[in-house]
């Protein structure tokens, strides 16, 4: 009998948990994601991308004049120059979709840490071809970090190794292997790609929209949260990798180069036309409609709200993040954790709020 | 009492008894008598049902006089030899053919000692790993001649790491043509057909090594209870200067193929995953699944149950806890094949190909491993030679193979893995 019972108890709490819960009912979703499209294609990105061109020029232009007359002076202008190109690059990073996915631009661009030893094959044998993928890690603003600052101690030393035939080639090699992606892919987005990427406005996972914000999410959480802290302050390994940071060689631009990444982010979010004060259509504009039209809180002022209180964290960090991790990596941990609520801010509730699959899985690891 | 006695053994028969039914149509077509069944069941399917009570401590921990009797060294050796051959199939500056076998075989190919491992315990132990591969007194002790075929199989795929993979390492992979492909950040080294060798090899051993010695040997009665097993063990003799009877020993050495390289081998959950890169890692991959979560537990818990059974001299317990380990292992290696080409169809949609081709090869040797699964129903494979057979011809028999194969190719061949148990494509796909 105490089955029996049992049996009916459990067959009404089968029934009571499979009711569904439903979802508040929606009101239609009108908001104008082409109009959003135009504003991130000619305001933010197309901008973006030939501010990173001319910057590439210009290390062009002085990598140029570094091997022709190799001088302290002109490897001082080759160095600021790279950090000009490479600072313009964190501006672009995150949007590798179209021209950039196809050509993998951020992994031929910015893979570290850099593998020292491979290059200095390289450059000694001469043989190496820096298309191949095995080559990401010796190529990029991070193998120009190691040639221009970590070749030796000194600066005199470095010019007398960056002036031999063989590393000037190296050094030039990498240098050109930068400028023809770079201008590939903004060549391909003035071209006929801005137009495909524009027109695709729809709402299924293959729109241009659900495709670049998951790409900037996977770039916030890969590149900029873990990549640039989250790794070196050991947040994934059972001890810190100080020797993984962004501008390991020079040793005090990492956070220089983070703050770029993360000003970039924001103003993506923002919709901040590139270099300019004024907004449009935007990530940010695209919650506060959805919450007055659904009478919700608007989740834009949380995730913003979050961006700053990880600026003023970062804001507490050395130049040298390698310095930081070594000297007092709590900092670096506090920073990464008001990354990482961003990451659910926007992973879990912007995500479901615009009704956006994440179409990226944790890798294997294998 | 006595309906719902009877509902119960409809029920577990439906549930236990018979995997390759697909549980959900039968549902429907009597849903609300399935319903009460289901609650019947919830409360009673117990597969211990009927059987004595055994006591089960809470970790893999035994003893008899105060000192353990639980040993598992041959399995962690070879555990580790497949450690250091895995990791030597990518070691391009110091790999050879000869050491790759040289680590397979222990042996220079007449018997002579060698050492080819960096552990110099590895090198001083006299096991290897080829003479454990399709060697389980299930399926091979009478059928040599497929064992031997997979055997040169494994040397084969070696070969090609050195012949085909080595010399094209440094060009870009093409359909028709060897070299390397990039999956993310990582880079893969695919053969002409898109294969990459070191992984159909790994991924095959963990078939026919681990599950095929865990399931069909040290799991069999034929194995457990051969010669005078099980008179000396309920007369506590013990093996020759051991502290364990033979029974004992052999139950540890399945136990050993799972959880033979654990730092803690007596609580070895803790660290599910990361013990190795074999049926441990996958088993840990499998329960990271929700669709899957508590499947590592139960076959812990059905290891511990079937070793206190032995020791308990209670041989039905320790029967029905072999088939849960059985059933619940071949559906790793099931849900992991599934799980590989439904992921590489979604990256080839996308013209992912170094990252479609990384999965699909894994799936290959997933599907390859499918052989060494146990259906404890059938006292048999899974999979019969054939299937195995048609399924790696379907993945990868077309001139270019992987460059060839398509999104309903690998969807057929994932429908036929898990029509034969009681998950869906979806639910290991993801």
């Amino acid at each position: 009998m105490r089955k029996i019972v049992s049996l009916f108890l459990s067959f009404a709490l089968i029934m009571a948990c499979s009711s569904s819960d439903g979802e508040p009912t929606e009101v239609a979703d009108n908001f104008d994601r082409s109009a959003m499209l135009v504003n991130w294609a000619d305001n933010i990105i197309i901008p973006s991308y030939e501010a990173y061109a001319s910057a590439v020029a210009d290390m062009k232009a002085s990598t140029d004049a570094f091997t022709t007359q190799p001088s302290l002076t002109t490897l001082g202008e080759l160095r600021n120059n790279w950090l000009q190109a490479y600072t313009a690059f964190q501006s672009v990073s995150m949007f590798e979709i179209g021209p950039a996915e196809s050509v993998s631009l951020r992994n031929y661009t910015n893979i570290y840490p850099t593998d020292a030893a491979e290059i200095e094959s390289f450059v000694a044998s001469g043989d190496y071809n820096l298309t191949l993928p095995s080559t990401i890690d010796a190529q990029g603003f991070p193998a120009l970090d190691y040639l221009l600052f970590g070749t030796a101690d000194t600066d005199a030393e470095i010019l007398v190794k960056l002036s031999s035939d063989s590393y000037s080639t190296y050094l030039s090699s990498l240098v050109d292997r930068i400028e023809t992606l770079s201008s590939q892919v903004l060549s391909e987005w003035k071209g006929s790609y801005r137009d495909t990427f524009v027109s695709n406005s729809g709402s299924t996972a293959s729109s241009s929209v659900n495709k670049l914000v998951n790409d900037f999410l996977f770039y916030y959480e890969k590149s900029l949260r873990a990549g640039k802290i989250g790794i070196p302050s050991g947040v994934f390994s059972s001890t810190p990798l100080s020797d993984r940071v962004e501008g390991l060689y020079s040793k005090e631009y990492s956070k220089g180069l983070f703050n770029a990444s993360l000003n970039a982010t924001i103003n993506f979010f923002k919709g901040k036309h590139f270099e300019s004060e004024s907004t449009g259509e935007s990530l940010e504009q695209y919650l506060r409609y959805l919450s007055e039209l659904n009478s919700t809180e608007d989740l834009s002022v949380a995730i913003i709200n979050q961006f700053e209180a990880a600026k003023s964290a970062v804001s507490q960090l050395n130049d040298n993040f390698y310095f930081q991790v070594e000297s007092d990596n709590s900092k670096m941990l506090q920073a990464y954790d008001e990354l990482q609520k961003n990451v659910i801010l926007m992973k879990v509730d912007m995500f479901q709020k615009l009704n956006i699959r994440i179409d990226y899985v944790d890798a294997d690891g294998d | 009492m006595l309906v719902s006695l009877s509902a119960l053994l409809y029920f577990c028969a439906l549930f236990k008894m018979n995997p390759n039914k697909n549980r959900k149509q039968k549902m429907t077509r009597n849903y609300p008598l399935a319903v009460l069944l289901l609650v019947l069941a919830l409360f009673s399917c117990d597969d211990n049902e009927g059987l004595p009570e055994v006591e089960a401590p809470s970790s893999y921990s035994f003893e008899r006089n105060s000192q353990s009797t639980v040993s598992f060294s041959g399995q962690t050796t070879r555990i580790k030899m497949a450690e250091e051959l895995n990791s030597a199939f990518l070691d391009f500056d110091n790999t050879t053919e000869a050491l790759l076998l040289e680590m397979f075989r222990n042996d220079d190919g007449q018997g002579g000692d060698v050492s080819p491992f960096e552990d110099a315990d590895l090198n001083s132990a006299t096991k290897s790993i080829k003479s454990k591969v399709a060697a389980s007194q299930d399926l091979f002790a009478a059928n040599t001649t497929e064992s031997s075929q997979i055997k040169a199989q494994f040397e084969s795929w070696i070969a090609g790491q050195i012949n085909e993979i080595y010399p094209n390492r440094n060009q870009l992979a093409t359909a028709g043509n060897a070299g390397q492909l990039a999956d993310g950040t990582s880079t893969r080294y695919v053969n002409a057909k898109g294969l990459e060798y070191n992984q159909a090899f790994t991924k095959s051993l963990i078939g026919g090594l681990m599950l095929d010695q865990l399931v069909n040997n040290y799991l069999s009665t034929a194995v457990l209870d051969a010669a005078s097993n099980k008179e000396d063990n309920n007369a506590g003799v013990l093996a020759d200067g051991k502290n364990y009877t033979t029974m004992e020993h052999k139950w540890d050495e399945a136990y050993g193929y799972l959880f033979g390289n654990a730092a803690n081998t007596a609580s070895p959950l803790t660290e599910l995953g990361s013990s190795d890169s074999y049926l441990n890692k996958y088993l840990g991959r499998v329960e990271g699944d929700a669709d899957f979560a508590g499947v590592a537990q139960e076959v812990f818990d059905a290891l511990i149950l079937g070793r206190a059974a032995i020791v308990a001299q209670q041989y039905e317990v320790r029967d029905a806890q072999a088939d849960i380990i059985k059933q619940k292992l071949s559906e790793i290696i099931a849900i992991r094949a599934v799980y590989y080409l439904q992921q590489g169809k979604i990256a080839l949609e996308n013209q992912q190909y170094g990252t479609a081709f990384h999965d699909l090869s894994e799936g290959f040797g997933f599907i390859y491993s499918l052989r060494f699964t146990h259906n404890p129903i059938a006292g048999d494979s899974f999979f019969s030679r054939e299937e195995v057979d048609q399924m790696i011809d379907d993945l990868y028999g077309s001139t270019n193979g992987f460059w060839d194969v398509d999104a309903t190719t690998l969807d057929a061949i994932s429908a036929s893995i898990a029509a034969k148990f009681d998950f869906t494509v979806a639910e290991a796909g993801n």
